[in-house]
């Protein structure tokens, strides 16, 4: 027996030694190829039904009947937040481990496999509802509002598919820990342990919302506890927020210092931030209900303070990104007190797009600090500020990290080459993008402090004067909305274009080292049984009180509402 | 010797009135937020005193045995309903608590717990699981108010939060039962 296992230990590690030189394996390649090819068909699609919106949104264009707004609204949100987060960050993850743990184990390729499968078939479900207008609940699917439970079925496999893609990552990763004692799991398979972890946990309450909302959509039961299903939905809706930004600032920490040629920042304060991310991050769902009414004033106070240590990591990441360019460009003859900047890559937009993501990550930030806080929510909460906020958050910081990934990563699954060419419509790309999310997440944030609400069609509500004061903004809203439709279009091409008709060539996987002289890092940074553990703990403080309130003293509860 | 400062600015800051009143107010941050929070003060302020009364330690809590003991007492007495209550009523007992848990759950802990074996450690932790699990579901399904201070909804809440706990706990030993450290190191 143990024979066996010397000999089975021996291949793989031949195997990871092959996968440095030659590159991923094709099939792991055609897995991730896969997942980013609907990833990036579904910005297509989501792209032009945000653009609809925009346009909608201005005045401009009305909507047939047979698509109205909140079945755009819904389509979009679905595509955007579900189908392309999930599906990148899944592809790239598992691109990462076939990289650093020396290729996925054949059965974990067929649970990626099954996994895939899986969610397109709760996609195509989710989506009929919605094309016949019964599902128009938009992306916030919680109750009253309720849609046909086809739609809620289909979310189900969605969510099965997902924990499929999990517990694919944790055993690659457990084996790879068997057969190398003692070392530590590679930081961007620490990444993905982190991101598979978070997504698993985050899912289980969006899981059991909507177990309890079937039967409601069936009609076998006749009433839903609101309070629980919006909780357990913004459990789940924040953590999946927090993911793509975990997957975001894994490319950060890990590929960025060695596209600009530099070295990674401390290894211990990286694995720190992912440990804090993973176990804060849950309870930081109650920011969304800070105006809800039920859950009483100590408590949402409690969640402030919750909501803010998140914050933390982040300040930690702000700072060893600036660093570790700071560094590197001074290495590279940079000099002054900022005039660094200048040795510092502009022109490559593997580097470019992730950096202007990071930058705008400072005001996104800034302004999820200030909707975190009792007073200054019950301005913003229910206006377009919201929807400015994460068009800033996810449209920019992560989305544009996603973009700046795609012209390495695709070349790289592909076996050829990011041309100059490319490059440069890359650059033009990141620029369109930034002016276009800046002038419309702008217009939104100013658009929302004048009142204008969000989640709701055109209006000038019988001409009233405020309302009319709106329409400037919500012009640069169209506009912003239609250069990002053209860039949508641009990366498109690109990615196609790099993932079949580049030249063929070997691209790098691009993993930074850690500095020379850095310390070692300490074990129990692995102990992730311990981490999970203490997150439960967070999450019973954060929950228990509420929960029990809401289901002790519950109201009658809602029959199911269909308000369009 | 930092940390013992800390420890004990932590423990002043607990004793100030209107943060004693606050967390007192609610029955499971009482419990499971105050309690726990003078017992890490004690822990922080261990360091100190293990190090000005090495031989008293070396004596005492030879093997650890004693000291988790101590910590047990106090730690199970401080679960009763009847001892909340009286820590609210007498100022007698109020101050006993904020020399129990510090001084004799604390700092035995921190003293006694690299000086236990894997198997007392899991012994403990499998103890305070049941413990827990009694705990939760007395408060949860007590018919009748267990102490004169809080209602029957505070007392169901402290109840999930020690079910919410034990399962934590759980989970960790079933962690730590499954896992083989040392194929990993």
């Amino acid at each position: 027996m143990e024979t066996i296992m010397n000999k089975s230990g021996k291949t793989q590690v031949i195997r990871e030694k092959v996968n440095k030189v030659l590159g991923i394996s094709l099939e792991d390649a055609r897995l991730t190829k896969s997942y980013l090819s609907v990833a990036f068909l579904a910005i297509l699609l989501g792209g032009l039904l945000g653009l609809l919106q925009g346009l909608n949104r201005a005045g401009l264009l009305e909507l047939p009947v047979w698509l109205n707004y909140y079945q755009v609204l819904t389509a979009h949100g679905l595509l955007l937040v579900v189908v392309l987060s999930a599906f990148f960050t899944i592809g790239y993850f598992y691109a990462g481990l076939s990289h650093t743990l020396g290729g996925l184990l054949p059965k974990v390729r067929k649970m990626a496999w099954i996994g895939f499968w899986m969610k397109i078939f709760g996609f195509v479900l989710a989506v009929i509802p919605i094309l016949m207008n019964e599902a128009s609940v938009m992306y916030t699917f919680y109750p009253p509002m309720a849609a046909s439970p086809i739609f809620y079925i289909g979310l189900v496999f969605i969510v099965l598919g997902v924990w499929m893609c999990a517990f694919g990552a944790f055993i690659n990763v457990a084996s790879w820990r068997k057969r190398n004692p003692g070392q530590h799991i590679p930081i961007l398979s620490f990444f993905a342990t982190g991101v598979f972890v978070l997504l698993f946990f985050g899912s289980l309450p969006v899981a059991i919302e909507v177990f309890t909302i079937i039967p409601w959509a069936f009609g076998w039961v006749e009433t839903i506890n609101v309070m629980v299903a919006r909780t357990l939905f913004w459990a789940f809706g924040h953590t999946l927020v927090n993911i793509w930004y975990l997957t975001a600032v894994s490319a950060w920490y890990v590929i960025v210092p060695k596209i600009i040629g530099g070295r990674r920042w401390n290894d211990l304060l990286t694995r720190i931030v992912v440990i804090a991310l993973v176990i804060m991050n849950i309870t930081g769902g109650f920011h969304h209900q800070i105006i809800d009414p039920g859950i009483s004033e100590p408590v949402k106070y409690m969640h402030v303070f919750m909501s803010l240590a998140i914050g933390f990591p982040s300040l930690m990441t702000a700072y060893a990104m600036f660093a570790v360019f700071e560094r590197t460009a001074r290495r590279k003859g940079g000099k002054g007190l900022v005039g660094w900047y200048k040795k510092l890559p502009w022109g490559d937009v593997r580097f470019l797009a992730p950096f202007i993501a990071m930058a705008a990550f400072i005001p996104a930030g800034a302004g999820g600090i200030v909707q975190s806080t009792n007073q200054l929510n019950q301005v913003v909460h229910n206006t377009m500020w919201i929807v400015g906020h994460f068009h800033l958050t996810l449209g920019m910081s992560v989305v544009m990290t996603f973009f700046g990934i795609s012209y390495w990563l695709v070349p790289y699954v592909s076996k050829r080459v990011l041309t100059p060419q490319i490059n440069k419509l890359g650059v033009i790309q990141t620029i369109i993008w930034t002016i276009g999310m800046v002038i419309m997440s702008g217009a939104m944030h100013w658009v929302g402090l004048l009142g204008s609400p969000r989640r709701t069609s055109y209006s000038t509500y019988f001409d009233n004067a405020t309302a009319l004061s709106w329409d400037p903004y919500l012009f640069f809203l169209a506009i912003g909305g239609t250069l990002l439709m053209i860039g949508v279009l641009i990366q498109v091409y690109a990615v196609f274009y790099l993932m079949f008709f580049a030249p063929k060539g070997n691209t790098e996987f691009p993993v930074a080292e850690v500095e020379e002289d850095a310390a070692p890092t300490p074990r129990w940074t692995e102990r992730w049984g311990l981490w999970i553990v203490c997150m439960i703990v967070l999450v019973g403080m954060a929950y228990v009180i509420p929960l029990v309130d809401f289901i002790v003293n519950a109201p009658p509860g809602s029959p199911p509402y269909k308000t369009w | 010797m930092k940390q013992s400062g800390y420890g004990l600015i932590l423990l002043l800051v607990m004793l100030l009135p209107p943060v004693a009143n606050l967390l007192e107010s609610i029955m499971i941050t009482h419990m499971h937020m105050q309690m726990p929070i003078l017992v890490i003060a004690g822990f922080l302020m261990a360091k100190f005193f293990q190090q000005h009364y090495l031989q008293f330690f070396a004596k005492w809590n030879e093997n650890g045995v004693p000291g988790i003991l101590l910590f047990t007492i106090i730690m199970a007495y401080w679960s009763l309903p009847r001892t909340m209550d009286e820590a609210l009523t007498l100022t007698s007992v109020e101050a006993f608590k904020f020399v129990s848990l510090p001084f004799l759950a604390g700092v035995p802990l921190r003293d006694s717990w690299p000086k236990l074996s894997s198997f007392w450690k899991h012994a403990l932790i499998i103890f305070f699981t049941i413990l827990f699990l009694a705990l939760g579901w007395l408060y949860m399904w007590s018919p009748v108010q267990l102490c004169n201070n809080y209602l029957v909804i505070e007392q169901i809440t402290l109840g999930w939060g020690f079910i919410s706990t034990a399962f934590a706990m759980v989970v960790y030993l079933v962690y730590s039962y499954f896992m083989d450290f040392s194929k990993y190191e």
